[in-house]
């Protein structure tokens, strides 16, 4: 039975419910605006600077930040040359941080059991510090999303467009990204470097399948994101498993189901 | 007072030392049309981004009454978002509304008249990814007129499209050449051209400008399309058959 007075259960679902808020928020434009690879790819960058962060003496979330905007700064920069696709660059990029981070924790800092934290997160092993930022992080999203939703929305749907209309399209996107990449650091004690898309995508794209609308895609996404980690708490507290994992299970196999109950693609396909 | 769109020795490209368009030099005026005739690849698009200040690498001089608005191909817009014909109509009022301000409800009624202006009032509400390749054209030109710009730049918009939509976007050119708009229109239509104010002929830079009657010639349609043209000897015109896979 889920022990709703222990503080570290409190903490979870606080927690859990912020980050439900992000996922609706944020998770909703990650898929609509296909960045699901771009928001794991942050993820895995923060891991050298998890790693370096706790021999250094500096905050886990300052070190994840400078890596997550390290990296976006270098992605566009690869990104401009135009000699290499972009998916392919967000690949590359990846493997190195993910390389870096490995080399750094097993052979310089020897991180030890410490890494499976940092890759994987607990949402039962929060800090109040924690669930401050992440706070912080949710209010922050929604006054984004309140004064670019429609920059995002017609950048989105036609940049051509949209730029003759007089849209700042290019800083639209760039704070998009930048909102991406704090809610992904935020994300990072919950459910770590590898599993920040389980929260960030995963929920928005199980709701997307139902092609609802922009304002019921984002608070569908929120109750799901929020039920599915109330469900990953209870289940990591009940089977003494890794919550971080359960959440990953759970929201695959959630989306498997709507895979197959959501109605078929309505939409046109192009002239 | 001067034209809405003027340039003067306009060239550029998209990389540095390569000129997609060389020398292009028209003025269009208020109340006109004008055909923007040329093979694909041609420079037609290349030149609305040159208007549209995009073109990375861009010489010469261009004047224009305001900031044009711009009609893509249809293609260019994503068909799965979750936005109505009317989102995409009222999308032309976002470059002025501040970021903290809700669209105005002028401009919500403007957008409801554009609809109802090429048509679309009753599919105001429809995704705009359930409508036909025709009435995507016309939102997106609704999304236009709502902008309310004295230049449009529409480009191949009556390619590919059904005939009931051909006839409205062709009855809105013929108001907003009334309103005293400049229309600026890439076609490959050179039948449709001759019925226009002007016409400008691109093939890697300007082969003619003017008007049809004098500038729509054989000797002229070769150049810019070579050996794309068919001639029809019965009614002793050109025509061009397009590779263009939206072509009718």
């Amino acid at each position: 039975m889920l022990d709703l007075g222990a503080p570290y259960i409190q903490r979870g679902i606080a927690e859990i419910l912020l980050l439900a808020v992000l996922a609706g928020v944020l998770g909703t434009w990650v898929v609509l605006r296909r960045l699901p690879f771009y928001t794991h790819a942050i993820g895995t960058a923060t891991f050298p600077g998890l790693v370096v962060a706790g021999p250094w003496g500096i905050p886990a979330q300052l070190a994840a930040l400078a890596c997550a905007l390290g990296f976006g700064a270098l992605l566009e920069r690869v990104q401009r040359l135009r000699r290499v696709e972009p998916d392919a660059a967000i690949g590359l990029l990846l493997v190195a941080a993910l390389a870096i981070g490995v080399v750094l924790a097993s052979d310089v800092y020897e991180s030890g059991a410490g890494v499976d934290r940092l890759l994987f997160g607990s949402l039962i092993a929060l800090t109040p510090l924690d669930v401050w930022l992440t706070a912080a992080a949710a209010v922050a999203a929604l006054a984004a999303n309140a004064a670019l939703r429609r920059s995002w929305l017609a950048t989105g749907f036609d940049a051509d467009g949209a730029r003759a209309a007089g849209v700042a399209t290019a800083r639209a996107d760039r704070l998009l990204l930048l909102a991406v990449a704090v809610a992904v650091v935020v994300s990072l004690d919950a459910v770590g470097a590898l599993l920040v898309t389980v929260v960030l995508t995963v929920p928005a794209a199980t709701v997307r399948l139902f092609e609802p609308g922009l304002r019921a895609q984002q608070l569908g996404t929120f109750g799901l994101a929020a039920a599915e980690g109330l469900a990953a708490i209870w289940i990591a507290d009940a089977f003494n498993v890794g919550p971080g994992p359960a959440l990953a299970v759970l929201g695959a196999c959630l989306y498997a189901l709507a895979a197959v109950v959501a109605p078929r693609r309505t939409l046109a396909v192009a002239a | 007072m001067s034209a809405p769109v003027v340039t003067r020795e306009l060239r550029g490209g998209y990389v540095r030392g390569v000129d997609v368009l060389g020398g292009v030099e028209f003025t269009v005026g208020a109340g006109e049309i004008a055909a923007i005739l040329g093979p694909n690849g041609g420079g037609k698009t290349t030149l609305f981004r040159a208007l549209l200040d995009e073109l990375p690498y861009r010489t010469g001089t261009v004047e224009l009454a305001g900031r044009p608005a711009y009609v893509p191909q249809t293609d260019h817009a994503r068909l799965d978002f979750p936005v109505s014909a009317h989102d995409v109509a009222l999308m032309g009022a976002y470059g002025r509304t501040p970021f903290y301000r809700r669209v105005a409800r002028a401009d919500r009624a403007r957008a409801d008249e554009a609809l109802a202006r090429v048509g679309l009032a009753e599919q105001a509400h429809a995704r705009f990814g359930t409508l036909s390749g025709g009435q995507r054209q016309r939102v997106l030109i609704a999304r236009a007129l709502v902008q309310d710009s004295p230049v449009l730049l529409l480009d191949e918009p009556l390619s590919g499209v059904d005939r009931p939509s051909a006839v409205q976007i062709e009855r809105v050119f013929a108001e907003l050449q009334a309103e005293g708009r400049a229309l600026l229109v890439a076609t490959h239509d050179v039948a449709q051209a001759r019925g226009w104010s002007r016409v400008l002929c691109l093939n890697h830079g300007q082969v003619a400008f003017g008007a049809p009657a004098t500038t729509l010639t054989t000797e002229v349609l070769s150049r810019t399309y070579g050996d794309e043209l068919v001639i029809l000897d019965g009614a002793g015109q050109a025509v061009c058959v397009s590779h263009h896979e939206h072509e009718h």
